[in-house]
């Protein structure tokens, strides 16, 4: 199955696999990356290369400072210190908007979806480049932005198709369940056609059959030529997506590598890959 | 009689129009903006004084800036340039990086402020006495104490209320009135698509601030008077339970609360009979607002007209068969 029209734009090689030859260069950077919130270190000095056209896993216990690392990558908490480079331009200063239009897209551990829209609409909401989303188009009236919209209506509805929410578009995001809150989560998140994708916990309450269809899908999006972080708890998701996977601990990176290397060191197994 | 009716038609529509541009800000931004009445008093004093000749002329019994006698539309463009103008700085000082409880709280004390300093800088708006004597847009030419005038004033004020209307249902019915209703939702879930969070609330902020400014003109080209008296900061609270009574984020409803609560309610009590101390009267239908906010809020939160989401055609099962019937919100 291929995620055809919402395939990314960004045409990246896909992964080799081998890890043989040249190294590619590193889509995103992260040196000497933290943050404190009054004195505690969440991310204390993390130094990590995202390597396009890869699902890199992110694993830690609970308060490791997972999510904050992925909120200073995303923009949505400043770093305390560090730099994050995108393609090469040091983008540490950027505010979350504009790292989003570079196609740099987070999604939230917890439920952020907007209650009083509807799912068609919150999908709608992402659309990027629409004529009638700036005041001026929204002035010019409908006949300006209406082949804006119908295109982003089709758009939404074959990924709503695709996640078995085509029967919940008409209603309030605030009413769904927590798990299709996921869902929506992600959704709108590939409806910007990002080039990194910064899952947080995304498969977190969710049906195993449809843990599925994400997985496949996201493995579809790589194929693509898609770059995605992704923070969970599920092992054996994270075993089969992704490679390299980073394991966090107190705010510090304490190993890197393919599940099957992070699963010889001790300290590792010690500190999380418990059994 | 007239005079009485006209009046009435003149203020709901000034109404109308304030409450209509208190729920682009409020209802569909979630701009919580408690010195609304503050943009409606700037516009009313640039329109007095741009019709208001020279304060020399007058005897000098009120004291002004500007003075300017300017002819009929003028006093009104400028009234609403100066609401939108206004709004710049106030957004960005208070919209940009406050949080919403903390923007609320400085938005209240702004509005008692400004009213403090006009109060007490008498040579600037004439202070505490305020303006009075402002001509009638083209009493020069006509007769405006005349029934014709008078309806004829009423007829120009609903039809800056249709033309706010049809603006603030372009808003609210785009995709940009989508994504300000998203940031009212959950703000940094639209910074994170891409939406720059300044730009929304900044934008909408200002198209507020210029219909207020017109509406302040209105009303002061017909009552000829203004004061700081006339813009207290409770006058917002009144707005704000017409628009949360009437619906949030719904045009109608907006309409609907400016007719039911500023319009229907202080007139419906402005007959009761006088009873008990002085001011017992005026103090108990403050009560009787608070308690329609706070009984709206708590029972029937969305309002009599709730915000309606968007409708779509259904999707047609024919591949690439055009949709038929336009997507938009209903
Ligand atoms: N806004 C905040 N203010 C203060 N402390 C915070 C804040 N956000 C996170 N922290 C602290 O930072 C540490 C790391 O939190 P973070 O949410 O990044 O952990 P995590 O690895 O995502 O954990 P989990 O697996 O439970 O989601 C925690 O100790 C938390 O208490
Ligand atoms: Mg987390």
């Amino acid at each position: 199955m291929s995620p055809s029209a919402l395939e990314p734009t960004a045409g990246s090689a896909p992964a080799t696999g081998t890890g043989l030859g040249v190294a590619p260069q590193p889509m995103m950077t992260v040196r000497n990356v933290e943050r404190h919130f009054e004195g505690m270190r969440a991310v204390d000095g993390v130094s990590i290369d995202i390597l396009p056209g890869r699902i890199t896993g992110l694993i830690g216990p609970n308060g490791a400072g997972k999510s904050t690392l992925l909120a200073v990558l995303a923009g949505t908490l400043p770093a305390s210190g560090g730099t994050v480079t995108f393609d090469g331009t040091d983008i540490t200063e950027w505010p979350a908007w504009r790292r989003a239009r570079h196609g740099m897209i987070r999604t939230f551990q917890l439920p952020s979806e907007f209650a009083e829209l509807t799912v068609l609409e919150n999908l709608l909401v992402a659309a990027p480049n629409h004529r009638g989303e700036s005041l001026r188009g929204a002035l010019l009236g409908r006949r300006y932005w209406i082949a804006d919209e119908r295109r982003e209506v089709a758009r939404a509805r074959e990924l709503l198709a695709r996640f078995s929410l085509s029967a919940k578009e008409s209603e309030y995001a605030g009413s769904l369940s927590g798990g299709q809150k996921r869902l929506i989560e992600i959704m709108r998140a590939l409806m910007l056609q990002p080039r990194l994708l910064l899952l947080d916990e995304p498969m977190s309450g969710v049906h195993p059959s449809i843990i599925g269809e994400i997985a496949r899908y996201l493995e579809g999006l790589r194929d693509g030529g898609l770059t995605i972080l992704i923070v969970e708890h599920e092992l054996h998701m994270i075993e089969r997506l992704c490679n390299p996977v980073i394991v966090m601990a107190q705010g510090k990176v304490i190993g890197q590598g393919s599940m099957i290397e992070l699963r010889r060191q001790r300290e590792i197994v010690d500190a999380y890959l418990v059994g | 009689m007239t005079y009485y009716l006209t009046t009435l038609g003149v203020y709901a529509g000034v109404d109308i129009i304030a409450c209509l541009a208190l729920n682009l800000q409020f209802g569909v931004s979630g701009i919580v903006n408690f010195s609304f009445i503050v943009f409606q008093a700037a516009g009313a004093y640039t329109a007095a004084v741009l019709a208001l000749p020279p304060d020399s002329q007058n005897g000098g019994f009120q004291h002004y800036v500007f003075g300017a006698q300017l002819p009929f539309p003028i006093p009104w463009i400028a009234a609403a340039v100066v609401g939108g103008v206004l709004s710049v700085p106030v957004g960005l000082v208070v919209l940009r990086h406050l949080r919403v409880d903390y923007q609320a709280i400085a938005m209240l004390v702004l509005s008692v402020i400004a009213n403090l300093v006009i109060t007490n800088a008498r040579p600037f708006l004439n202070g505490a006495a305020g303006l009075s004597l402002v001509p009638q847009p083209l009493s020069d030419r006509f007769n405006a104490y005349s029934p014709t005038y008078l309806w004829a004033y009423v007829a120009v004020t609903f039809v800056c209320c249709a033309l706010v209307f049809f603006v603030s249902q372009r808003i609210v019915k785009s995709p940009y009135g989508r994504t300000l209703r998203a940031m009212r939702e959950h703000e940094l879930a639209v910074t994170a698509l891409g939406k720059n969070p300044v730009v929304l609330k900044m934008t909408i902020f200002v198209v507020g601030g210029v219909i207020a400014g017109l509406s302040g003109a209105i009303l002061v080209g017909f009552i000829t008077i203004w004061a700081p008296s006339t813009w207290l900061y409770p006058e917002t609270l009144i707005l704000f339970a017409a628009v949360i009574v009437g619906g949030r984020g719904n045009n109608w409803g907006a309409l609907f609360g400016a007719a039911l609560v500023p319009v229907g309610f202080e007139e419906a009590t402005r007959y009761l009979p006088q009873f008990g101390p002085p001011g017992l009267v005026p103090a108990l239908q403050w009560v009787a607002i608070g308690l329609l906010i706070i009984g709206f809020l708590w029972f029937r939160p969305k309002g009599v007209l709730p915000e309606k989401p968007g409708r779509f055609a259904a999707a047609t099962p024919v591949v690439g068969a055009r949709l038929t019937k336009e997507p938009g919100v209903s």
